[in-house]
């Protein structure tokens, strides 16, 4: 191998001293968690959509190595892609959707454009969003896996965006909760039981399904379902100094401060009365904003870029969430946020474009 | 010499592939095969006999010498009038021939004035050439772009709506449902993304058969992955 191609190719190279291998493996390691809660939750059709993605991501790989001459199956990124994929489905989707958003992010958004390193756009996201785009319907199935073990049939927001226009508004807890949303027996129990041995002496009530969104016993998306493990996982990525915490830490504070000021606005409530709690639980976000729009590959190099990075995919994420269509709209507002990380380089980031000027030489 | 230039409309000059232009129409027209058909026998009609009326109009001020009758600036504008004519012509056709299709071609039927500009300006129109080597290069230019458009609009349609719309026949509506897809199809095609993405990989493909052909061409030098 060329010595000045390795040095070149890709960006995670710089100040690293681990090989991206070894980072796509930890990622993948850090992903684990969540993935088992989701499986747990689900059982066999969460276990065999995650099957699928990941296969669909490795053959994939495997096939444009003939075309690339070079075997990159081994580097682990295909299998991180194929992982993520399948944690943004629902467990009931039909298996063609994961295999062909697989299929898609890695011929289509990474080989096509040279491989891991020189994608502009997050593969998973890319595959994500070209799932949502073609196959709305399929990929917002939340029946079969979940009534069997689920109380609600829908995930929460779902079924919050089905509720408003409500005509009591309000957080959107108690617009659930008006709607006659069904949450779990145990959160009834454990809701019931901090509500009077705590909250009675203090006046104040906590609203059901507080339990089940924090530990994230809801349908959903398989592996964006328990936040608490998203972040144990982050927790030990972010030790191993694997992903950067800025990226992550500016969009989820974007976006909370936007849904907090101006969410209840947009679903026809008032100022300040967004729940930005209920939105960080609910739908994908902490799950794209710790690891995919935290990527090295598809994120500015320098730390003020990687700040502006933040602000933009939350804004963008509010937005999409509050007005799009597309699912929750993290993955339209990583892939956005993806198109604008070359200009946020170019102005942020000396070195970043001295290198690429070099490398056009 | 006549099929030579043919070929290099097809090939080298293709408007779309090559020269990535007119690109438009196979992002915005190329979602039913049947509107792709339209377009590109409209593009193809118009340019041949634009070019045909324009190659006559040089010859016309100085019959008998070689020497440009028109100055060359005045070209453009009357190459635009006499592509306007034929367009608003084809498009008076369509209206009658295919309402549906007339309907779904929309603002692009009238834009194939501008294609025939677009294809054709790569390309200046003078009183040398016979008028046999012009039509041949009109030609080759035509069945480059709807070739072109053609294929996009196969491969979108296929995938992006199970379906195959052609002409309907008789008890045949026309309407050919892939079996598999028709279900749930994988709509992004269809999108305006997805035009990009299939002229995308067309364009690759036809680079890649140029840099093959250019490889053999020069066989002994290590030129088999050329620049990355």
């Amino acid at each position: 191998m060329e010595p000045a191609r390795l040095v070149l190719s890709s960006a995670p190279h710089l100040g690293m001293r681990s090989s991206s291998a070894r980072m796509a493996w930890l990622v993948a390691a850090g992903l684990a968690p969540a993935a088992a809660w989701g499986i747990f939750l689900f059982g066999v059709p969460a276990a065999i959509v995650l099957c699928v993605s990941v296969g669909a991501a490795l053959l994939a790989e495997l096939l444009s190595s003939f075309f690339l001459k070079k075997l990159t199956i081994t580097d682990g990124s295909a299998f991180l892609t194929g992982l993520l994929v399948g944690l943004f489905m629902s467990p009931s989707t039909p298996l063609y959707v994961p295999a062909a958003a697989s299929a898609f992010a890695i011929l289509v958004v990474k080989q096509s454009f040279g491989g891991l390193g020189r994608n502009w756009m997050n593969p998973a996201m890319g595959g994500v969003l070209f799932a949502l785009l073609s196959w709305p319907g399929s990929t917002s199935r939340w029946t079969g896996a979940f009534a069997a073990r689920n109380a609600a049939a829908l995930p929460p927001l779902v079924a919050l965006r089905q509720a408003l226009p409500s005509p009591t508004g309000g957080a959107p807890l108690s617009v659930l909760a008006a709607s006659g949303y069904r949450w779990s027996d145990l959160d009834a129990r454990v809701i019931a039981w901090i509500n009077t041995h705590v909250f009675a002496g203090l006046g104040t009530a906590l609203q059901p399904g507080t339990f089940d969104m924090l530990i994230g016993r809801t349908p959903g998306p398989i592996g964006a379902l328990s936040v608490p493990l998203l972040l144990v996982g982050a927790a030990f990525l972010l030790r191993r100094k694997i992903i950067r915490w800025r990226v992550p830490v500016f969009f989820l504070s974007a976006f909370f401060f936007l849904t907090l000021a101006l969410g209840g606005i947009a679903s026809g409530g008032s100022w300040l009365s967004g729940g930005p709690g209920f939105h960080l639980f609910a739908g994908s976000i902490v799950l794209g904003a710790l690891f995919a729009a935290s990527d090295p590959v598809t994120s500015p190099l320098s730390s003020r870029g990687q700040i502006i990075f933040g602000i933009s995919l939350g804004v963008l994420a509010f937005v999409m969430r509050f007005f799009g269509s597309l699912g929750d709209g993290v993955a339209v507002a990583i892939v956005l946020g993806n198109c604008v990380v070359p200009l946020i380089d170019s102005r942020f980031d000396g070195r970043a474009t001295a290198l690429s000027r070099g490398r056009r030489e | 010499m006549n099929a030579s230039a043919t070929r290099g409309g097809v090939t080298t000059y293709n408007g779309e592939l090559a020269l990535l232009m007119s690109l438009t129409p196979a992002i915005a027209v190329a979602v039913r095969v049947i509107d792709a058909l339209w377009m590109a026998a409209g593009v193809v009609a118009v340019l041949l006999l634009s070019r045909a009326c324009m190659s006559l109009i040089v010859r016309a001020g100085n019959p008998g010498t070689q020497k440009d009758a028109s100055p060359p600036q005045g070209r453009f504008f009357s190459a635009l009038i006499v592509s306007s004519v034929l367009t608003a012509s084809f498009e008076i056709l369509l209206m009658s021939a295919d309402p549906e299709a007339s309907a779904s071609l929309g603002i692009y039927a009238p834009l194939i004035a501008v294609n025939f500009l677009v294809l054709s300006m790569t390309r200046a129109v003078d009183s040398g050439t016979s008028m046999g080597r012009e039509l041949a290069d009109a030609l080759g230019r035509g069945i480059g772009f709807a070739a072109c458009l053609i294929l996009i609009a196969i491969l979108r349609e296929v995938l992006g709506a199970g379906t195959m719309t052609l002409f309907p026949v008789g008890q045949f509506s026309g309407v050919i449902a892939v079996p598999g897809l028709i279900d749930d199809p994988a709509r992004a095609l269809g999108l305006a993304g997805g035009g990009l993405i299939c002229l995308g990989y067309l364009a690759a493909l036809v680079r890649l058969a140029r840099k093959r052909r250019l490889a053999s061409g020069t066989a002994g030098e290590s030129s088999k992955d050329g620049p990355r």
